[in-house]
Formats: structure tokens, sequence, C-alpha cells
């Protein structure tokens, strides 16, 4: 068989291309902050919440955890419209991505949290601080230091699974690459440059999350507490 | 880290040359390849109603299987589906991952640039649909509605040509999805084939769809790779043969429930 490459055409959608890219760049973004409040909260509440609401959290993270990322989307932008709830498809993108990236958070924060000394707490406990400064000071904060690398490659994960989200017409990168080709018929070259776009975000995500952890725990005086 | 890198880019770049040593590593024709390993692949769509379905047992079924199946016996060979999306019908040809794709694919130009069409086999039409309540009598009224449209399509091609400014067209990745929007209230009205629209009635009563507009009408036809003249020939005299003994009336009735109109050649 015979293939000419013809990449010229990529050249000339790269606008397009670029659109896609940022709003792959956006949705990943605001759902690993938003993911990131929810998992505190979540593990919080798994550390130091009563019963009931333990049980809640883990029914949550368990039911998140062992089921496609693809049917929770659609259960979000198909389901939600028929109990009257209007939501676009980046909105659903968004929710199902927080949710996702929730649970998976929850479970790793627990595993750093779970890593901190009791006696720690105890002592932190003992010295005067309130349940939340104790959560905040001497729970999260090493937690975090912990299990950082687990929580970065998470995220590159959840970016990566953003490829999905053009199942319910979200105009991210994959949605962008999948029209570009079906319309001009040059598939090898849209996917070429799209892992190529794709491979350059998760490298340039990682180097951010490198100057992030540097900033937050390599310098000042925390750097040398922790 | 560094490493990494280093094994993900040889590992990347080892691939995107396979790809390029596979293309220029072939010697016989597609036609004498099919004929001598008495194996024929064909890239089927089986979301499309009533081209391509799953049947009850989960087996391909409709009129381009019918096809399919029908052409493969007379060519003496072992048919290989191989099954695609609709954004994966031209790729599945141009990656050789089959021979020759039969998936009502409507002849267009823009398609004739990237794969050789064969004669066509049925004709379909276009239309826009949507739920009764919904007001569309003329293009105009698509203005500010959301209309739900497949990729790789007909619809694709033809739709946003045809829409007003003021349209809020929506892609979807497959027919399913975007069947599933109309019917969830994610988007006004869609365009699909008039033979999956009945589909989609009859399965939905209860939204009371009806047929708002007529998009345009197109004959589909096998397609195979640039260059593969030997095979499109053989397909072709193959579709003359079974145009003239009713082959392709009697499938064409089968699943459609219509007459197949005269069909032209090229």
């Amino acid at each position: 068989m015979h293939y000419a490459f013809h990449f010229n055409v990529v050249w000339e959608h790269w606008r397009d291309l670029a659109e896609g890219a940022w709003l792959t760049i956006r949705l990943s973004a605001l759902a690993m902050s938003f993911g990131l409040a929810v998992a505190t909260v979540c593990a919080y509440a798994k550390a130091a919440g009563p019963a009931p609401v333990r049980w809640t959290v883990a029914a949550y993270v368990e039911a998140i955890r062992n089921t496609p990322f693809l049917v929770q989307i659609f259960i979000v932008y198909f389901s939600l419209p028929t109990l009257g709830i209007s939501i676009d498809a980046n909105e659903a993108a968004l929710a199902a991505m927080v949710v996702n990236f929730g649970a998976y958070g929850t479970e790793i924060l627990r595993a750093g949290i779970e890593s901190i000394p009791h006696g720690q707490v105890e002592a932190a406990r003992a010295l005067g601080l309130s349940r939340l400064q104790t959560f905040v000071h001497v729970m999260l904060f090493p937690a975090v230091k912990t299990v950082y690398p687990a929580l970065s490659s998470q995220f590159i994960l959840l970016m990566l699974a953003s490829s999905v989200v053009s199942t319910i017409s979200a105009v991210e990168l994959t949605a962008v690459t999948n029209s570009l080709q079906s319309t001009t018929f040059r598939p090898f070259e849209f996917y070429f440059v799209s892992t190529g776009i794709y491979l350059a975000m998760s490298l340039g995500f990682q180097a951010v999350f490198g100057a992030m952890y540097w900033v937050a725990f390599m310098r000042g005086p925390r750097g040398h507490r922790a | 880290m560094g490493k990494y890198l280093k094994h993900f880019a040889l590992a990347f770049l080892a691939g995107a040359s396979v790809m390029m040593a596979a293309q220029s590593a072939s010697a016989e024709n597609t036609l004498e390849r099919i004929l001598s390993a008495k194996k024929i692949r064909v890239a089927i769509d089986v979301a499309n109603p009533p081209f391509g379905v799953l049947d009850k047992n989960s087996q391909p079924d409709g009129s381009d299987v019918a096809v399919a199946r029908q052409l493969a016996k007379d060519l003496g060979a072992e048919l290989e589906f191989v099954q695609v999306p609709s954004t994966g019908r031209i790729p599945a040809l141009l990656a050789g991952r089959a021979d020759v794709t039969i998936a009502s694919i409507s002849v267009t130009a823009d398609r004739a640039k990237a794969v050789m069409y064969c004669n066509p086999n049925g004709a379909l039409s276009i239309t826009i649909f949507a739920p009764q309540s919904v007001k569309i009598t003329t293009p105009a009224d698509l203005v500010g509605k959301r209309v739900g449209i497949t990729r790789a399509t007909l619809e694709e091609a033809t739709v946003p040509k045809m829409a007003p400014e003021g349209t809020k067209i929506v892609w979807f990745d497959d027919l399913a999805s975007t069947t599933q929007a109309l019917l969830s209230g994610q988007v006004d009205a869609v365009a699909m084939t008039a033979f999956a629209e009945k589909a989609v009635s009859d399965a939905n009563p209860a939204k009371k769809l009806e047929n708002k507009l007529l998009v345009t009408t197109a004959f589909y036809g096998p397609i195979v790779r640039q260059n593969d003249f030997e095979l499109r020939q053989w397909i072709n005299t193959w579709i003359f043969l079974n145009t003239r003994n009713g082959n392709l009336a009697t499938i064409y009735k089968k699943y459609t429930g219509i007459d197949l109109p005269p069909l032209p050649t090229f």
C-alpha cells in the first residue's frame, strides 16, 4: 500500500488544534483544582469525620474508582438533563473530571495521611492546635509532600483521560483531531501531531509540577522543617 | 525522568518507522493478495441502521453486511469483518486494516481525494428531524437551535453548508451518542439518514419525532485504497452482475423497506 504524508494540511489547521489543546489544558487544570479541593475535604472527612460521613466518602470513592470514566461522563451528560438540570458539554466534562479526580485524589491523600505517625498528631493536639490546624499543618502538608509524585501522575492520567470527553461533543484536542481527520481524510498526519501535542502537554505539566514542588517544599522555612 | 523520555521518544520513532516501512512493502496488488490468501477484510460500521447493525446474537447484520457476505462468497474468499466507527471508515482502509470499506459511505468529491469509489450500490437521504414541539419548517428556523450531527458522515459534509449562520452545530463521534443527545434533550434536532431517523422514531414513539427538513440525497458505494484498480474493477463487475440479477435490489428492499432506485455508474 502507498501513503504519501502531507503534513502541510496540519499546519493549515494549527489554530483549530491550538484551540482544542487550550480547552484540554483548561479543563484539566480546573478539574485538578476543584478535584483537589473535593479530595482534601473527603480525606479530612475520612480521617476525622463521624462514621456515617466516612461510609459516604468510602462509597463515593469506591463507586468512582471501580467504574469506567466514559460511563461517568455519559451519566453526567445524558442523565442530568432528564432530571431537569441543564448542563452543556464542557460543563458536563468538567463535572465528570472533578468527580473522578476527587475520588482518586481522596485515596492518594489518605495514603499520605496514614503515613503520618500518630504520635505527631497527638503531640500537635497536646500543644493546643485545633482539629483543623492539626489537619492542615501536621497531617495534610507533610502528606501532600509524601504523595506528591502520585498526585502529579494522577493529574497527567486525568489530562490524557480527558480525550474521551469528545464523545459528548466537548471540543477539546481529540474532538478537534477527529473532526479534522474526518473532513481532510489525513488521519495519520493529524493523529501523529495530536499525539505529539499530548506528549508535549504531559511533559510541560510535569515541569510545572516539578517547579511547584520546589516552591512549596524545597525552599523557605518549610523546606527545612518537613 | 531523562531516561524515560529517551525510551518514549525511541518507541515513538520505532512506531512511526514501522508504519513507513509498511507502505513500501507491497509487490502484489490487493486483489492478488485476496485471491491467494482466500480472505478479504471488509470494514463495516455496525452502529448505522439499517446498513450495519449487530443482531440479537451480536453478529453483524444489515444491508452493507449482506452485500459484503454475497461479495465475499462470489469472490470465493473467507470474509473477515473489521468493525469501525463512522470516523474509522476511511482510516481503517488507509492504515491497511481492511481491503475494502462497505459502510454506506456516500460519494463526495472530498472523500474521493483520499480513496477510490467503486460504482454505487445504494442510495440514502439525509434529513433533519426533531420532536413535534420543536418548530422547524425552513432552514432559517435552525438559527439558535442545537443540531446534533455525527463526525465523518454525509451530514457532517452537508449540514454545516446548508445551515444558516447562528445554527449551533454539535458534533458527536458516533450515531448512538447523537441519538442519545436528541432523546435526552441535549440537542434540539439531529441530522442523520432517513433510515436511521425511522429506526430512532420507531424505537421512541413517546418522543413524537418528526421529519423536518430534507438535507440531501446521495448514492453510496464501496471504497478501496487509491491505486487498487484491480480490486475496484472486480467489485464494479460484481455490482454490475448483481444489479442485473436483482441481488442488490433484494438486499436493499429487505433492510430499508423501499425499492432500490436505478443505480448510476461512473
